[in-house]
């Protein structure tokens, strides 16, 4: 990683450091051009409340309905990712925040709970999951045993917790679940100025789930930078990544038509190109924009609860030789770094940001991300299937440290013992290793069918300019038929897996990388007419062959016979020895009967 | 009352009820399998199509792909152009139109420019002798909100099924791929296919994507996640065209959701007022003739197995496909193919489970009749069961009724025969003589039968193993060899056994009723999953039922000899190289080409036809010969 990439970590985490003792209540916007004309719009607003004023119920930055919820919960530390998308990090680079505020597809939440047992806190984290459910209007309750892990070694606490208490870590994800608007307004409602100015003012839901890549998070920890000073701190992001062309098109008009033929941009310098013959040129220069096109809104203004008037929330990413115009008024300072510049906000003054077209020669360096990975399902059938995960350390020198932890529903049954890994080297040669090569350490709790679902938990390196492969075989299980969801033939979604690195460069925190969702079919019933046709038919061809079946092979006897035959008394079963005997020597005259 | 009696008498005639009985029942079963499919073309037994899957709701979209992306595809096909001018030598009429790296990499520079994801694959397969090899380049639109869960398939091959170059269909995936990659709406990744030829490119991408690819198939570097849904496109010449020729078959007789058709022809017809055809019928009247000419044909291509196209390949993973061929010189042009094509996949990017309402079963007669398993499955099983009915009656025949000797020349002969079987046999093994035999379970001596089908069913892996295996230059000696050897092998067989073991009357009864048992029960399996073949093969079967060792007791010698010479002459005209002949000579085919498409169908695409061939109707087949055989050779 160089220097110049962990800026925006660096100055995030500074900030944060420095408001979380000061102030009480921060919200920055962090803009930042990607190539492929997507644009980064990071969301950030943190709150603190003093951890007395927190027990004493009297909340002010922290917002109430949370704060109730988690103290009903015995709730310590509380972690809540709404995703959509998939960040595409071979364009983008690499994750904001380094994926720490980030989850895997759809809803993925993790707490510290404070219970004396695992049972107590099994209870607590279903009140916990079923509250939230209801603040955040997301399906959150669906969040039972079966959904839930421990994980040992993957998350690792925030804040300062007094060595009294007794934490217990419970994760769930709900990798099905639609992230959309029912989540956002919750969401802006916990804000001390809920939308209505400040940064978050931008927030449209039309545009904000028009993104290619979303994600909200919330955090909730305790902080201590003292001894015996306390604070709550709440930590809410928004991040999107943005098409900047498709943001722009206007509302009333969003369909991508085909544009007119003399606004087309064609390669002139084509033999062929004529009036009605183009080779489509790719603009090479920057797109422009301004946030008023990009979000359908102005800012308005910054949020007078933000205590420091004289910070600068919204920043933006670009060359400083790009020309960017602002809002008079607003106050622009340009970092030594020559990528960043921010600006002041007047209170309730709107502001805009335009940054015209532009050709610009230098561009702003974008990490290589650590590591990549990718996790697919392989084979086919109803009856068995195969993981593969594929993890690339693009590194040429560095071996990569990682915690990789997945939970598979219990209805994927894995065989840990077909575990193979598969090392390829930059030569594209591909050899068979031992697994035991690359994972250090595994944490295994295997499933119990309808009670819990595997975990999975395993550390491992990566040597450097390598790509490794592991893969393992399962099994689908059959469900009973109630079980079926009402889109059975969809499939199942199979959470993503979380990857985490391990700080490097002096960095606090772990970097997270998380693998796309999965999508499992399994056996299922035709629920259809056709399915009720063949049980009904087969049913009458049953019966029809049964009973014909039986006059086949029925031997046909004599009433007298068949009394004396069924007769207990000695002389009955001699009667009936007799018969037997007949029929053997004359064969089966009776069946002539 | 009347019936009664009828039954009764029956059951009091023992030669009729074993003897004639069966063989009425099972020719009866053949007439009725072959009327039930003769009416299967009438309003009555079929049905028109609908859309079963609600979520498709085909062209209720408006598709804009018109305008200036028309401009394009002319700038895309410019380009292609030249790139194949660049590859020509001097001074040649054509063009190279081989798929070099060249043509890859300027596939590959637009779908990089247009802001695709792009990977290539590299493959090779060896088939009998031949070697083929190709790279396929594909690229990936990931959905905007999407997660890699779900993915369409569009594929355009460089070179189409009668290996044209399909520069239009290649021009206008790349075009499509630009226009689609503007949208937002998509939910699932749209992956666009360029492999070099339909036949093995596909086959090479499709097994890679699910991880089951052989030693000499690249994997996949680039992934998206289950596949949805499949679109082939070719339109291999310049001028416009008239209407579109729908593809469906897979490999082994699999077909595609009937939803996936239905939808092309409702958007085709329906939306886009193209005229569409299936099975090569180009004048289609909806009369009878015609619809039982449209059932006939995608029979025979159902039972040969064969991929018809690069979709054919996507059937053994439960993928649903179908190949969009233009036809004939009209007034639509690309755009308006374009077009169907965005139209289809705006229906396929709704579905919100996997294609699973429709059919998968069914016979197409006309692009909007179809007749689904539960009209048509009675047919194969019907002559399916013929074999069965005939095999039921001849285990019964050898256990309650001796034979028909006994009327004639009751006891006597029966003990004389058995005591000579007697002398050469163990002493337990001999069936107990009775003169009231019909009346007692006669020991059935079940050793020679089962070793004889058994070991036969296990002779047909060799000429499976050969047809599949030698050189593609000596197949046509390989099929004659094999005539030769199929004429051989049964009267050899017959003369060695009947002068070696002299086998019981009651044994070659045993080896047919094996036989026809094992073919019946293959048959009736193969039913539910190919009809087509299983219906062809039961029919070039059905002489079996009704060709026995003709018994040298009751028949004179030369009517004997006479009969079974005719007999082995009829069998021999139904052997399976001698049909393969035939039928190359109908459709005025190689023997060699088909014969080296079958082998490449068996090492890449998977085909099962030829097990079927001499596994199990070659052994049926030689075990009938055998029985003819017999009654040349036996005393």
């Amino acid at each position: 990683m160089t220097v110049l990439s962990l800026l925006t970590l660096l100055f995030v985490v500074a900030l944060s450091s420095f408001t979380s003792a000061t102030s009480d209540y921060h919200e920055s916007l962090y803009l930042q051009p990607l190539p492929q004309s997507s644009l980064l719009a990071s969301f950030n607003f943190r709150g603190n409340e003093s951890q007395k004023s927190f027990d004493e119920r009297h909340f002010r930055y922290f917002p109430r309905a949370l704060g109730q919820i988690l103290q009903h919960a015995n709730t310590k530390e509380l972690h809540l990712r709404f995703t959509t998308g998939r960040w595409d990090a071979e364009s983008w680079g690499p994750r904001p925040w380094n994926g720490s505020k980030e989850g895997g597809t759809g809803v993925e939440l993790w707490a510290w709970i404070d219970a004396p047992n695992d049972e107590a806190a099994s209870a607590k984290w279903i009140t916990l999951t079923q509250s939230l459910s209801g603040l955040f209007c997301a399906s959150l309750n669906f969040i039972d045993s079966t959904r839930t892990t421990r994980p040992v070694a993957s998350f690792e606490l925030m804040g300062d917790h007094p060595a009294s208490s007794n934490l217990h870590l419970l994760h769930g994800t709900l990798p099905g679940e639609v992230v959309c608007t029912e989540n956002l307004t919750p969401f802006l409602k916990l804000l001390p100025c809920k939308g209505k100015a400040g940064v978050s003012s931008l927030l449209d839901g039309h545009k904000l789930f028009d993104a290619s890549w979303q994600s909200m998070s919330v955090d909730v920890s305790p902080v201590c930078p003292q001894p015996g000073e306390c604070y709550v701190h709440v930590d809410q992001t928004v991040d999107i990544v943005l098409d900047i062309d498709r943001s722009k098109r206007p509302r009333g008009n969003p369909i991508p038509r085909p544009v007119p033929s003399d606004q087309l941009a064609c390669d002139t310098s084509k033999p062929y190109h004529s009036e009605d013959t183009c080779y489509p040129l790719e603009s090479t220069s920057e797109k422009g924009w301004s946030l008023t096109e990009i979000f359908g809104r102005t800012l308005s203004g910054a949020c007078p609860l933000t205590d420091n008037a004289s910070q600068e929330p919204v920043c933006l990413r670009v060359p400083h030789e790009r020309e960017v115009i602002v809002t008079p008024g607003a106050v622009e300072t340009k970092r030594p770094d020559g990528f960043t510049r921010c600006f002041t906000l007047e209170p309730s003054t709107p502001f805009d940001l335009t940054i015209p077209e532009q050709e610009v020669t230098t561009h702003v360096p974008l990490d290589e991300p650590v590591l990549s990975a990718e996790r697919t399902i392989v084979g086919h059938g109803q009856e068995r299937g195969g993981m593969r995960i594929i993890f690339d350390n693009p590194s040429a020198s560095n071996s990569v440290d990682f915690i990789y932890f997945e939970t598979l529903p219990w209805f994927l049954r894995p065989y840990v013992h077909t575990l193979q890994a598969s090392i390829t080297g930059r030569d594209g040669l591909r050899q068979q290793v031992p697994a035991s090569q690359f994972i250090r350490e595994s944490f295994y709790r295997p499933a119990i069918d309808r009670e819990r679902g595997t975990q999975l938990e395993l550390a491992m390196t990566i040597p450097p300019a390598s790509t490794v492969t592991l893969t393992y075989d399962f099994e689908k299980a059959i469900l009973r038929y109630t079980e079926y969801p009402p889109d059975a033939n969809r499939g199942f979604n199979v959470a993503p897996a979380v990857i985490k690195l391990d700080a490097a460069n002096g960095q606090n925190h772990p970097i997270y990388i998380r693998t796309t969702s999965l999508l499992l079919p399994l056996p299922t019933p035709d629920f259809s007419m056709p399915y009720n046709v063949i049980i009904l038919t087969s049913t009458v061809v049953a019966l029809a062959f049964g009973s014909i079946f039986n006059l086949l092979v029925r031997r046909f006897v004599t009433a007298e016979e068949a009394s004396a035959l069924t007769a207990q008394t000695l002389k009955g079963r001699l009667g009936g020895k007799i018969v037997a005997l007949r029929d053997r020597i004359k064969g089966k005259t009776a069946k002539k009967e | 009352m009347a019936l009664k009696s009828a039954i009764r008498k029956v059951r009091s005639n023992p030669h009729f009820l074993f003897v004639h009985l069966p063989h009425i029942l099972s020719f009866i079963c053949i007439v009725a399998g072959v009327v039930w499919l003769l009416l299967l073309p009438l309003n009555d037994y079929s049905r028109q199509t609908y859309i079963s899957e609600n979520a498709l709701l085909p062209g209720q979209v408006h598709a804009y792909f018109s305008g200036s992306e028309q401009h394009i595809f002319r700038g895309y096909k410019k380009e292609l152009e030249g790139v194949l001018e660049g590859q020509t030598a001097e001074g040649q009429e054509a063009w190279n139109d081989a798929f070099t790296p060249a043509v890859s990499d300027k596939i590959q520079s637009i779908l990089k420019a247009t802001g695709l994801k792009v990977a290539t694959q590299n493959y090779e397969y060896t088939s009998s002798g031949i070697t083929h090899q190709g790279q396929n380049v594909y690229a990936i639109i990931q959905a905007p909100r999407g997660d890699a869960t779900e993915a369409i398939v569009l594929v355009a091959a460089w070179k189409t099924v009668e290996d044209e170059l399909n520069l239009n269909g290649v021009t206008l995936a790349l075009t499509l791929a630009r226009y689609f990659k503007r949208w937002s709406l998509w939910s699932k990744d749209i992956i666009f296919l360029f492999p070099p030829d339909s036949k093995a490119g596909t086959q090479a991408w499709i097994d890679a994507y699910h991880d089951m690819q052989p030693a000499f198939v690249q994997p996949l570097p680039l992934k998206s996640g289950a596949l949805q849904g499949g679109l082939v496109i070719e339109y291999p010449f310049d001028h416009r065209f008239e209407s579109l020729h729908i593809l469906y078959d897979g490999v082994n007789g699999q077909l595609p959701n009937l939803d996936l058709f239905n939808t092309a022809i409702s958007i085709t017809g329906g939306q886009m007022g193209i005229g569409t055809n299936l099975q090569e019928m180009w004048d289609h009247d909806d009369s009878y003739e015609m619809r039982l000419q449209t059932i006939m044909r995608g029979m025979v291509k159902q039972g040969f197995g064969y991929a018809t196209g690069p979709h054919s390949s996507f059937m053994p993973y439960h993928i649903d496909a179908i190949t969009l061929q233009t036809k004939g010189e009209g007034w639509q042009d690309e755009m308006a193919l374009g077009r169907t094509v965005e139209s289809l996949c705006r229906s396929l990017n709704n579905l919100l489970e996997h294609l699973h309402q429709s059919f998968f079963f069914y016979l197409l007669m006309q692009t909007n009749r179809f007749v689904s398993i539960g009209t048509y499955l009675p047919s194969a099983m019907l002559i399916a069961g013929n074999f069965t009915i005939m095999a039921i009656a001849l285990w019964l025949r050898t256990g309650y009724y001796p034979g028909s000797q006994q009327a004639s020349k009751p006891t006597e002969e029966q003990v004389t025969t058995t005591t000579t079987t007697t002398e050469k046999h163990d002493d337990k093994q001999a069936p107990p003589a009775k003169a009231d035999a019909s009346n007692n379970i006669i020991e059935r001596q079940l050793a020679l039968p089962l070793t004889l089908v058994v070991s036969l069913h296990l002779l047909g892996l060799i000429p499976l193993y050969i047809f599949n295996n030698i050189p593609h230059q000596y197949y046509p000696t390989a099929t004659y060899t094999s005539i030769l050897a199929n004429f051989i092998l049964p009267l050899l067989l017959s003369a060695t056994l009947s002068h070696t073991l002299t086998p019981h009357p009651q044994q070659y009864h045993l080896i047919k009723s094996f036989s026809l048992l094992i073919l019946g029960l293959f048959l009736s399996t193969l039913a539910t999953l190919n009809f087509s073949l299983s219906f062809m093969v039961g029919l070039l079967c059905a002489p079996l039922s009704f060709i026995h060792r003709i018994n040298p007791q009751t028949t004179s010698r030369p009517l004997r000899y006479i009969l079974s010479t005719l007999a082995l002459a009829l069998l021999n005209v139904l052997s399976p190289p001698v049909v393969l002949l035939a039928v190359c000579w109908y459709f005025g085919a190689d023997v060699e080409t088909v014969l080296t498409q079958a082998a490449f169908g068996w090492d890449v695409w998977g085909v099962w036809t030829q097990v079927v061939v001499w596994c199990v109707w070659w052994p049926a087949w030689v075990a009938g010969c055998a029985l003819v055989g017999f009654s040349l050779f036996s005393s």
